[in-house]
C-alpha cells in the first residue's frame, strides 16, 4: 500500500492534492481512456486539428494517458500502474485501450524485454468470460478485439525476442480457453522461438554488456575465431612512455600470424587500414587491420601445383615411366588461412579512441611484444572510411582527402637499416 | 488441400462492406490481381516503334539462347556424378556484367522508409552488398515496422523471355563464400508457383556472418530451410522443392535496434553435394490439429 500511495504520489504530484489524504479514493479519479491522449495532446500543439475536429478538443473527454505522464519511468512504477488498473473496478472498462497503451511505453520504462511485465498485462484480462461456449463461437472468434490486442502483445514479445514460458499459456488458456488465437500464436511462438533462439555460431551474451571494452573485447574474439590458436591481448597505452592518448587497445593476434609476419619481406610495406565496422547484436564497434599486399608469387606457385582432375589426356601411370619428383611436387609451405587472397592479415585491433595515435601505439607494442620484425618493415596508415566526418575525426583537420589516404607516418622506421 | 487451408488464412479478414474504410485496395476474393500483391509500380510505357526496335533486337539474343538450349538438348549429355566436396557455383560475382542480373530493393521504394543499399563490386572484385537500414518510417498509421534491405535475382527463364526454374535436386548444400560484418543475414529461396496462393512462397534460413577481414565459407544444408509466406512462417512445413526454385536472395533488417549502415561482401554462391548429409528436413512433420493450421 505504501509503494503504491508513493507511486501515486509522483503520478498526480501536479494534477489532484486529493491523493496525498486518501490514496484509496485515487484510483477512482484516474482517467478512464488510456490511449486517446497521444491525439489530444498532438490536438493542443496542431491548431488545425483544433479546428478540424467537430467539437474540437472541447467536446473531447479529458483524457491523460497514465504510461506517457509518469514521472518515474521505471519497472516498479509500471507494474504499479498495471496493478492499479487491475484493482480500479470489477468492469476493468477500456482494457483494451489500457494493453495497447502499456505496450506503446514499455520501451520508455525499459521493460520491452521483461516477460514479466508480459504476463502482468495478460493477467488484465478477466479469466473465464472469453472462453466460446459453442462450436459457433470459437469459428468466428470469440470477442475479437480483446483477442486481437493479446496478439499483438505476444507479435511485440516476439518482436523483442522474449520467450514466452509455459506460466504464459496457463493464463492464456484461463482467458481465452484452447480455442483461442492467442493460444494458436503462442504454440507457434515456442515451437520456433527456441530453434532458432541458439541457432548462431557466435553465440553472445543477451544483452550484451554495457561498456565499451567488453564490447570491444568480444568483437575481436569474434573475428578471431578464424583462427583457433589466436590470442587476445588488453594493452594499455599507459605502457609506452611516448603515447599521447591514454586508452586500451585490443589485439588479436595468432602464433601463425606472428611467424607470416617474421617471414614478410623487410621490403614490402604494412598497412594499417580502417576504420571498419563489426556488428555485436546492437553495437557497433570499429576495428583495424594490419595488413600487407598479397603474396603474388606464393599463391601462384600453389595454383601452379593444383592438378587439373578432369583432364584425362595424360595420366600418369605410378608403376612404371615414373618421372623423378619434381621440386614443387617436394614438401611444400601450406598456405595459411590469413593468407587471403586480396592481401594477408597478421593482426586486428579496436581501440578506444580509434585516432591514429592510438594506433601508432599499438604497433609500438606488437613490435614490444613478440613481434621485433614490425620494426624492420614501414607501416603506412590507410584510412577508408566512407564517412568523411567520421575519417576527419581520427585523423585531425588535414587536407588529406578524406576517403582514402596514405600517409607515411612512421618515416623513423623507414630510415632504418633492416637486419637481415 | 494445403491450399484451401491457407485460404482459410484470408477468411479469417473477411467484414461486412459497411465497415470497411481503407486507404488502399481491398482484397474482396480469395484471388490476388497481381503478383505483387498492390506494389506495383506503374512505369510509363514506351512508344510503339521503340517496342518493336527493342523487340527485335532482344529477338537476335533470344535465337542465340535457343540455338544452345537446342545444341543442348541433341547433345543429350547431362552432368551425371555429382562428386562429393567439388563446389558447382551458381551465382559468381567474378564472372563479367553479374550486377544486371540482380534487383535491390529497400522499404524506400514504396515510400514506406529510409533505408538505402546498393549491390555494387568491392575493392576485391566481389559483390558488395551494402547500404544502411532505417527502422524510422513514414507515420501514416498502417506501417507498423520498417527497416530493411534487400537482393534478389531476376527470374530465371528460357529463350523468348519463357519462364523457367532452377534444378538443385541433385544437390544438399549451399555454400557461399561471403565477408560480412557480424550482422545475420536472410537467405531467401524464393518457389514462386502457378497459382497465387503460392506466389509468395519462400524459404528461409539465416547467414551468420563472423565479421572481420577474412572471407567465410557458410555451409547450409537445404534441409535447414522452413516455409514462409509473406513474412509469416507457415504451419504445414515441407522441405524445400529445389526443381522449383525461382529466385535467389538475401535481406537484412534493421531489427531489435539495428539502424545503421551494412556490408556483405559475397564472392560467389554454389552447390554441393555432401553423401554424409542424410536429413531430408529438420523440423518436425508431426499432424497439426484439424481448424488450427493456417488459421
Amino acid at each position: 500500500m505504501l509503494r503504491r500511495a508513493q507511486c501515486l504520489l509522483r503520478m498526480h504530484s501536479s494534477t489532484s492534492r486529493q491523493s496525498l489524504c486518501a490514496a484509496q479514493r485515487v484510483p477512482v479519479a484516474l482517467h478512464k481512456h488510456y490511449s486517446a491522449d497521444e491525439a489530444n495532446r498532438d490536438g493542443k500543439q496542431n491548431p488545425n486539428a483544433k479546428r478540424a475536429g467537430t467539437g474540437g478538443s472541447k467536446s473531447l473527454p479529458a483524457v491523460r494517458n497514465v504510461f506517457a505522464t509518469a514521472q518515474d519511468k521505471t519497472k516498479d512504477t509500471y507494474l504499479t500502474m498495471v496493478e492499479i488498473f487491475g484493482e480500479r473496478d470489477v468492469h476493468r472498462r477500456n482494457h483494451v485501450e489500457f494493453i495497447y497503451a502499456a505496450l506503446k511505453h514499455m520501451p520508455d520504462f525499459g521493460v520491452e524485454n521483461d516477460l514479466e511485465v508480459y504476463k502482468a498485462l495478460i493477467n488484465v484480462m478477466p479469466k473465464g468470460k472469453f472462453i466460446p461456449t459453442n462450436l459457433f463461437q470459437a469459428e468466428f472468434m470469440h470477442y475479437p478485439k480483446q483477442q486481437q490486442c493479446i496478439i499483438d502483445l505476444l507479435e511485440q514479445m516476439e518482436d523483442f525476442g522474449v520467450m514466452p514460458d509455459y506460466e504464459m499459456e496457463a493464463m492464456l488458456l484461463n482467458v481465452f480457453g484452447n480455442k483461442g488465437h492467442p493460444l494458436r500464436k503462442y504454440w507457434r511462438m515456442m515451437y520456433w522461438m527456441p530453434k532458432f533462439k541458439n541457432l548462431s555460431p557466435w553465440p553472445l551474451p543477451n544483452p550484451v554488456p554495457d561498456d565499451t571494452l567488453e564490447i570491444a573485447k568480444l568483437a575481436v574474439e569474434r573475428m578471431c575465431t578464424v583462427d583457433l590458436r589466436s590470442q587476445i591481448n588488453v594493452f594499455e597505452t599507459k605502457e609506452l612512455n611516448d603515447a599521447v592518448d591514454e586508452t586500451w587497445i585490443v589485439s588479436g593476434m595468432s602464433p601463425e600470424q606472428s611467424k607470416l609476419l617474421r617471414e614478410h619481406s623487410r621490403q614490402k610495406a604494412l598497412y594499417i587500414e580502417g576504420p571498419f565496422h563489426i556488428w555485436i547484436r546492437n553495437r557497433r564497434i570499429n576495428y583495424f587491420t594490419l595488413r600487407a599486399d598479397a603474396d603474388a608469387e606464393f599463391l601462384a606457385q600453389l595454383d601452379e601445383r593444383q592438378l587439373d582432375e578432369d583432364d584425362v589426356s595424360n595420366i600418369e601411370v605410378p608403376f612404371f615411366g615414373r618421372p623423378p619428383p619434381r621440386r614443387h611436387n617436394q614438401l611444400g609451405k601450406l598456405r595459411s588461412v590469413h593468407q587471403q587472397d586480396d592481401g594477408t592479415i597478421f593482426a586486428i585491433c579496436a581501440t578506444g579512441t580509434s585516432t591514429k595515435d592510438s594506433l601508432l601505439s599499438w604497433i609500438r607494442l606488437l613490435e614490444a611484444n613478440g613481434n621485433p620484425s614490425i620494426g624492420e618493415v614501414p607501416v603506412l596508415f590507410r584510412f577508408t572510411s566512407t564517412v568523411p566526418a567520421k575519417s576527419e575525426e581520427i585523423e585531425g583537420p588535414t587536407s588529406v582527402p578524406a576517403t582514402s589516404s596514405d600517409s607515411p607516418s612512421r618515416s623513423r622506421k623507414e630510415d632504418e637499416p633492416s637486419v637481415s | 488441400m494445403y491450399n484451401l487451408l491457407r485460404q482459410g488464412q484470408r477468411l479469417t479478414c473477411w467484414m461486412p462492406a459497411a465497415q470497411q474504410m481503407h486507404t488502399t485496395a481491398v482484397q474482396r476474393t480469395f484471388w490476388e490481381r497481381e503478383k505483387k500483391s498492390g506494389y506495383k509500380t506503374k512505369l510509363p510505357e514506351p512508344s510503339k516503334k521503340q517496342l518493336i526496335m527493342d523487340g527485335l533486337r532482344d529477338l537476335k539474343e533470344e535465337i542465340k539462347l535457343w540455338r544452345k538450349e537446342v545444341t543442348e538438348q541433341l547433345e543429350s549429355d547431362p552432368i551425371l556424378v555429382f562428386r562429393p566436396g567439388e563446389t558447382d557455383v551458381v551465382f559468381d560475382f567474378k564472372a563479367p556484367d553479374v550486377l544486371d542480373k540482380w534487383t535491390v530493393t529497400t522499404d524506400a521504394d514504396h515510400g514506406e522508409g529510409k533505408s538505402t543499399a546498393a549491390l555494387e563490386l568491392s575493392a576485391a572484385g566481389a559483390g558488395l552488398f551494402h547500404g544502411e537500414v532505417n527502422s524510422n518510417h513514414t507515420k501514416d498509421g498502417i506501417i507498423k515496422r520498417t527497416g530493411y534491405a534487400n537482393i534478389r535475382t531476376k527470374r530465371v527463364r528460357k529463350s523468348f523471355k519463357r519462364e523457367s526454374t532452377y534444378d538443385w535436386t541433385q544437390y544438399n548444400m549451399l555454400i557461399m563464400k561471403v565477408r560480412g560484418d557480424g550482422r545475420s543475414y536472410l537467405i531467401n529461396l524464393h518457389t514462386e508457383g502457378y497459382f497465387d496462393l503460392m506466389w509468395n512462397d519462400i524459404y528461409h534460413y539465416v547467414l551468420y556472418t563472423r565479421g572481420g577481414p577474412h572471407w567465410q565459407i557458410a555451409k547450409i544444408p537445404f534441409s535447414k530451410f522452413f516455409l514462409s509466406s509473406k513474412g509469416r512462417v507457415q504451419d504445414r512445413q515441407g522441405a524445400i522443392p529445389l526443381n522449383r526454385v525461382t529466385h535467389f536472395g538475401f535481406s537484412v533488417a534493421a531489427k531489435k535496434g539495428m539502424d545503421g549502415p551494412f556490408g556483405l561482401e559475397i564472392d560467389y554462391v554454389g552447390l554441393e553435394y555432401d553423401p554424409s548429409h542424410r536429413e531430408e528436413f529438420a523440423y518436425e512433420m508431426y499432424q497439426t490439429p484439424k481448424y488450427i493450421v493456417a488459421t
